[in-house]
């Protein structure tokens, strides 16, 4: 057996995540470490990897899949509410605001016959495929805060991301790619906190393919493309290399960690080979493009987005987001004033999220796929200052889910008459992920990772599965 | 702030004892005495109880501790005290918990008891709580303290000797306690590393840079038996010794010089950095550094220099990575102390405290108000100036007395002058009507004349009805908006500017004011620090040319919240709207300048007032500058009210319990005999435990780190963590030993390193024999531990080799016009560790090789091989350019000779000469481009870089 085979061998055997490589005295350093062992599933999965929408900012529930006639009835009228904002800041959140209705139509739609507002009209189609959580809860009121809680279960506290988390409980598909990737994230609100690790092994670490503000058709990972003008020079020096560090490894004599060392070359090798056909979507046809939207001005960067997502789900990356937003510190969805912008938004995600959906749907993928649509929080039903727009509510909005196992054509949960706060049904953030990893297989209790003394989880110390959403 | 009312009741009901508590319970749940109390305890409350609490309150899940199938469980209650006071509905938290007021925690958490639910459980609560008493009242777990004491890092540190009769090389103690448990497990020691190898693992170790060929062959060369002793010297004497072991320091306390919220820099983070280098260079006693990070501020100091260097050091609380936009700034108070009392409890005590902010330490003798003994210290220090986005402490560094006698009296000026350019600008403006019109005869105002970005009312969004009227004059384009003086509350007015960049505006309303006007119009600006309301008196004239008002200077973000909002929500008479100026800062400084240029003075006075101001504005800004000028850092400051914390039930900010005085952990030593000082916060007395003698953690803590930068390895491998979660020591008399002589040495680095440097044990060779089979972990230390270069190591190293690093020390290197950290990237030629720490943009290979999470306490750092370090290598810009550059330096050098060329090559990237076999190979490498020399040569260079002898260091 040659060297290179016995290196293969030892890759294959040891190699777990984007090309981690675990060497010989792993094992003695895993006591430190503090590792919990994952990697074992602790219920049957129904799903095998995860899609997250963000909707950086707050979409509005009452505008977009909530639908609440009263506001139209009650438009104008001053009343009485609990405002979070208000709370946080005073301790009290009773105040007076102006109803403010939405300003687009609602209608039925699919054999449900969900309500759906016409800011949506792609998505809407897909209604029948939608799980619908209408009592979401989250905490934090302003984005900084609640962005990180979405993403990382606490509003401050430096914990890792749920993708670090899925990656960690599940491993990787595949060792040429990275587990968790994220595109387009923003660097605002908790920037590179909402896919880091924090004390999970650096290996868990959310890969970012391009960034919020930079066209998603430049997106790639870094570093991939070899400096060499073509393949013979590269392999040459390959070669080369291969031949310097066998010499050196001779005097050394056998050493896991270098060993580990030499086949992180051959490793980036081959992924220099073979990834960057993933971000090529030459390949694609026609009809695909259309679907998503790419092509069309409005449509064309965030069905990119999705198309990727899509294509790295195939190859089997464990957990994707795709963020809509920007690196400001009021994010695309934040219609404080001027809440008709809304319609902007809505027009760039519905086609490319509804063409998501289907294209997973067409090629099976959607059975084992969790597709997750929604923002860090939902807006008020009244105005804010009586301006034009609508403040932030973590107390009560919609996201959805589909695929992946959730009862589709599914609505669960209720907000109050004003689609306020939720009353029915809630769904807490928590909640929210303990069921996510509950359809991966993982056990939100049992997903643990001992750092300083003690044992770390996505959902603290809270967390119930919502088994009524789970088909 | 103002505390909640419900807070404060609770509060006081769970300042009474638990005795008190069983001791009511007991008259009610005797059975007995109100048979008919139970009797609806069975037939209503239980079934409640049963269908919606037990499945998470009993036996098999408890969630917080709290039992509500055992009759009196909500008596003994959870983690959060008792759910049920007995009479007492309103402060009980299982009422208040079912009422779902957004007060606690809201049970059951899937939806509302019906009301009928809860009237019964107040109800029963009203009446006493009655129950059957059946199998006694649950009990609660109580932490034995003493037991846990008994843990060998809270014991005292012991005095031993160690045996001398070893055979072989022993240079000292270290080496005395080292092989008498190498010869207990009949292992044999690995011989001296050899010179070469040597003289690269103590110049990274001790400065971070590899040695220079010169060095190698000064040391070679050197026949005598103190050659080492005298390198170790030279490295210790270098000022790049501050700075590697700076480094392992910024690790510990997280160190950063931005937040990831919104990418705020840290602008002078740079002098806490600096000073730690100075602190490791200078080698000042470890326990005084310890005090003037934790207590600099409340330090007495002899020198101007020392007082700056305290007051610089107490941004070691400053750096954690705060979420200031937390709208609840009670709970981001407490999130901060949260943090300073982890980063504290694990840099200096080796102790996770955090654990115990909701419940006592589930491991460690830390009880919970030990936690809430120590926040009250903290709490007592301001670290954040409140606000929608709050914001870390900066204070003036203190000066030399003539100096802030100067400052002083500049500041006093610049007081004055202010106030006298006002009464100036309002006196032009009196006298001085606008000469932009649109229309001078029907007073209208072009917009197109005005400068920066005006939206005027035809462009601004309306809710509710406004008339539109062109009465009063002079007015912003062809007329403004009034609500009649009627719709109150009800009319709003939005003004949102499409502004070109981001930036700082001033912002000004126009309004055409009258005695029927509103004389308190709320007005709100929407910008990047949040919203700020002001009144505007319409009924008075606004002092900018008749038309606007300065609502002060904003600071906007293009794409976010960027909006005027006037309401005529509680006012009386007219509310107008006109028009809203964006003024951008750099504009609107030249404005009246630029006024007072163009436009003809009407009369002399008007002249002679318009110079004046000139000249009193020149001044103000030439005084302003100076001031601007004084240097700043990160500090904190004591507050004014001194008080003590409440325990935080289950660590909530809004479910407080008994109030705990002030102080430290019980379980270590020197314990606390008198109550902490009334005025002021207990930080000083905090920074004397922590650097007692007697306290047996900080010393060991710091001297086992000590151990661990050297060796590779600590003595107890869990560095940050001397709790009983944490690893024993592998050899606690040597720790003991050192620690001791560590504090003997008054606490000097430099003389630990020295020893420990100087030891057989830190000295062998890596190379491994039969001791890996019997010990695989190496914990009995028979040869050194083999180690990859870290990050800073691995830059710097190429750097050196391309003959491009830039070895200043010290100073700020961060931009002085950068305002947010987003995608920076730094081109920057100094040492790794002047790259600006940036959480949301580090370098690159930072984040490749494993650099230290930024937020977290890092004792010790990752050590990953993965594919995207090796990506890095051999792909990236910097990798290539650190190749070509040194093969163009080699070639420039004028030595034409090949095989020296080689020689040198192999010199400069691994230190050594290059074996038979690598010069075979190099020469195959740089023959084979005749045509292109410098690219084979740039090639060598990087493969040399790739390859393993220049990433490990042995």
């Amino acid at each position: 057996m040659s060297d290179w085979t016995t290196r293969r061998q030892f890759l294959k055997q040891s190699a777990c995540g984007f090309g981690s490589l675990a060497w010989s005295a792993l094992a003695s350093k895993a006591a430190l470490a503090e590792t919990t062992s994952a990697g074992t599933l602790h219920f049957p999965a129904r799903a095998k990897r995860v899609i997250f929408l963000f909707m950086q900012g707050g979409v509005s529930q009452v505008d977009s899949f909530d639908f609440k006639p009263k506001l139209a009835e009650l438009d104008g009228k001053k009343m009485p509410f609990d405002d979070a904002r208000q709370r946080a800041n005073t301790g009290t959140g009773e105040s007076t605001h102006r109803i403010l209705k939405s300003p687009w139509k609602f209608a039925r739609y699919g054999e449900s016959g969900r309500w759906v507002s016409e800011l949506f009209p792609h998505t809407a189609m897909h209604t029948d495929k939608l799980c619908l959580l209408h009592g979401m809860q989250t905490e934090g009121v302003a984005h900084g805060p609640a962005t990180l809680f979405l993403h990382c279960g606490a509003t401050n506290f430096i914990r890792p991301s749920m993708g670090s988390w899925v990656l960690y409980g599940l491993g990787s598909e595949n060792d040429n790619l990275p587990g968790f990737v994220t595109i387009g994230p923003s660097a605002g609100n908790g920037g590179a906190r909402n896919y880091g690790t924090a004390f999970l092994p650096a290996k868990y670490q959310g890969t970012a393919v391009g960034q919020a503000g930079m066209p998603a058709e430049r997106a790639v990972i870094r570093n991939l493309k070899s400096i060499y003008s073509s393949a013979d020079l590269g392999r040459r020096e390959l070669e080369r290399l291969r031949e310097l560090n066998a010499i050196q490894q001779q005097s050394r004599g056998v050493d896991g960690e270098y060993e580990a060392a030499v086949a992180s070359y051959e490793l980036a090798w081959r992924m220099q080979q073979s990834a960057p056909g993933l971000f090529d979507i030459v390949g694609e046809s026609k009809e695909t493009l259309d679907l998503y939207g790419i092509g069309r001005k409005e449509t064309d960067n965030f069905g990119r987005q999705c198309l990727l997502a899509r294509r790295l789900c195939e190859a089997g990356v464990r957990y994707i987001q795709v963020t809509y937003g920007d690196n400001t510190a009021n994010p695309a969805w934040d219609q404080h004033s001027n809440l008709p912008k809304h319609a902007e938004h809505a027009r760039a995600v519905d086609q490319p999220c509804a063409g998501l959906l289907e294209d997973l749907a067409r090629r099976g993928l959607l059975e084992d796929t969790i597709v997750w649509w929604g923002s860090e929080f939902g807006r008020t039903p009244y105005a804010e200052k009586n301006g034009t727009g609508r403040d932030h509510n973590p107390g009560g909005f919609t996201v959805w889910l589909a695929g992946g196992g959730f009862k589709p054509s599914f609505s669960h949960g209720a907000t109050d008459e004003f689609g306020h706060r939720a009353i029915e049904g809630k769904v807490h953030m928590h909640d929210l992920h303990a069921t996510i990893l509950r359809q991966l297989g993982l056990d939100h209790e049992r997903l643990t990772y001992r750092y300083a003394g003690r044992n770390f989880r996505l959902t603290d110390v809270s967390g119930r599965i919502i088994n009524d959403i789970i088909s | 702030m103002r505390p909640h009312q419900r807070t404060i009741s609770i509060q006081k009901v769970f300042a009474i004892s638990f005795a008190n508590v069983f001791l009511m319970a007991c008259t009610f749940v005797n059975g007995e005495e109100d048979p008919k109390g139970i009797e609806f305890f069975e037939k209503k409350v239980r079934p409640i109880l049963s269908q919606h609490c037990y499945e998470c309150h009993g036996a098999e899940k408890a969630e917080s501790n709290l039992r509500l199938d055992q009759d009196g469980g909500w008596l003994a209650g959870g983690d959060s005290g008792p759910a049920v006071l007995p009479g007492k509905p309103e402060t009980s938290l299982l009422i208040v918990a079912v009422k779902q007021g957004g007060e606690s925690v809201d049970m059951p958490p899937d939806g509302k008891l019906s009301a009928e639910a809860i009237k019964v459980l107040e109800d029963w609560v009203k009446r006493g709580a009655p129950a059957p008493v059946s199998r006694g009242l649950p009990t609660r777990r109580k932490m034995d303290t003493e037991k846990l004491r008994s843990y060998w890092s809270y014991q005292p540190l012991k005095r031993t000797q160690p045996e001398v009769s070893h055979p072989g090389v022993m240079n000292g103690r270290v080496d005395a306690y080292i092989l008498d448990r190498l010869s207990e497990a009949r292992l044999t020691p690995e011989v001296c590393a050899d010179r070469v190898t040597l003289i690269r693992r103590l110049s990274f170790d001790l400065i971070g840079l590899p040695p220079s060929p010169d060095e190698i062959d000064d040391y070679l060369a050197d026949a005598s038996p103190t050659a080492t002793e005298r390198l170790i010297d030279r490295l210790l004497a270098s000022p790049h010794f501050g700075e590697r072991w700076g480094r392992h320091w910024l690790d510990v306390v997280r160190y950063a010089e931005s937040l990831t919220l919104r990418g705020f820099i840290f602008p002078e983070a740079w002098r806490y950095r600096d000073y730690v280098i100075e602190q490791f260079n200078e080698d000042r006693p470890f326990d005084q550094f310890l005090r003037e990070q934790l207590a600099g501020d409340l330090l007495a100091a002899t020198s101007i220099s020392e007082k700056q260097r305290q007051i610089v050091a107490t941004a070691f609380w400053t750096l954690g990575n705060t979420n200031l936009e937390e709208q609840d700034k009670r709970q981001l108070d407490m999130d901060v102390v949260d943090e300073q009392i982890d980063v504290m409890g694990k840099a200096m005590l080796g102790q996770t405290i955090g654990c115990a902010r909701c419940h006592d330490h589930k491991f460690d003798p830390i009880p919970t108000s030990d936690y809430y003994a120590l926040a009250g210290i903290l709490r007592n220090t301001q670290m954040l100036e409140h606000a929608n986005v709050s914001k870390w402490t900066e204070v003036a560094l203190p000066l030399s007395m003539d100096d802030e006698v100067q400052f002083a009296s500049v500041e006093k000026n610049v007081k004055e002058l202010s106030a006298s350019v006002a009464k100036l600008e309002k006196q032009i403006a009196e006298r001085d009507p606008t000469s932009k019109w649109k229309d001078k005869s029907k007073g209208m105002l072009a917009v197109t004349g005005l400068e920066g970005i005006v939206v005027d009312d035809t462009q601004a969004k309306k809710v509710g009805e406004w008339v539109t009227s062109d009465s009063v004059k002079p007015f912003v384009g062809s007329g403004y908006l009034h609500d009649s003086a009627s719709g109150k509350g009800e009319k709003t007015i939005t003004f949102v500017p499409v502004l070109p960049s981001d930036g700082h505006y001033e912002v000004r309303l126009a309004y055409t004011p009258g005695t029927n006007r509103s004389a308190k119009v709320p007005v709100t600006i929407f910008s990047a620090d949040g919203e700020k309301s002001i009144f505007i008196d319409m009924t008075k004239t606004p002092p900018i040319s008749q038309v606007f008002i300065s609502l002060g200077e904003f600071k906007f973000e293009s794409a976010g919240q960027s909006f005027v909002l006037i309401a005529n929500e509680g006012t009386e008479g007219h509310v107008v709207a006109d028009a809203v100026q964006f003024i951008p800062r750099e504009q609107s400084a030249l404005l009246e300048t630029k006024k007072a240029s163009t436009n003809p003075p009407t009369n002399d006075e008007l002249a002679r007032l318009k110079g004046e101001l000139k000249s009193k504005q020149n001044e103000l800004k030439s005084l302003e500058a100076m001031l601007a000028a004084r240097p700043r850092c990160m500090s904190i400051v004591e507050r004014k009210e001194i008080t003590e914390s409440p325990i935080h039930l289950r660590g909530s900010v809004h479910t407080l319990g008994e109030v705990v005085p002030r102080g430290f952990l019980q379980v270590v030593e020197p314990a606390r005999e008198s109550p902490l000082p009334l005025n002021q916060s207990g930080r000083l007395e905090l920074a004397e435990w922590i650097t007692s003698p007697r306290n047996p953690l900080t010393s060991r803590v710091y001297v086992n780190r000590v151990w661990y930068w050297l060796i590779g390895e600590g003595l107890v491998r869990t560095v940050d963590n001397f709790g009983t979660t944490g690893e024993l020591p592998s050899h606690p008399e040597l720790l003991d030993d050192l620690t001791l002589r560590f504090m003997e040495s008054e606490w000097s680095t430099k003389t630990l390193v020295r020893e420990v440097a100087e030891s057989a044990v830190y000295q062998r060779c890596s190379l491994t024999r039969e001791s890996t089979q019997k010990d695989p972990e190496n914990r009995f230390l028979a040869h050194a531990y083999r180690r990859r270069l870290d990050a800073e190591s691995l830059r710097d190293a190429m750097l050196i080799a391309s003959g491009e690093l830039n070895q200043e020390v010290g100073g700020s290197t961060i931009p002085k016009e950068l305002k947010a950290d987003y995608g920076y990237t730094s081109d920057s030629l100094r040492r790794s560790l002047y790259l600006p720490v940036f959480r949301n943009a580090l370098p690159e290979l930072f984040e490749v090789f494993d650099f230290p999470e930024t937020s977290l306490v890092v004792g010790r750092r990752n050590s990953s091989t993965v594919a995207p370090q090796a990506l890095f290598l051999m792909n990236s810009p910097f990798v290539d350019e650190r190749s070509k550059n040194a093969a163009m330096k080699l070639l420039n050098e004028g030595e034409k000779e090949t095989a020296i060329r080689v020689n040198t090559a192999f010199r400069e990237t691994l230190g050594r000469f290059p074996s038979e076999k690598e010069s075979e190979w190099a020469l195959k490498v740089v023959a084979s481009e005749e045509s292109n020399r410098a690219e084979a040569w740039g090639e060598l260079y990087r493969l040399l870089f790739l390859s393993l002898d220049f990433r490990y260091l042995d």
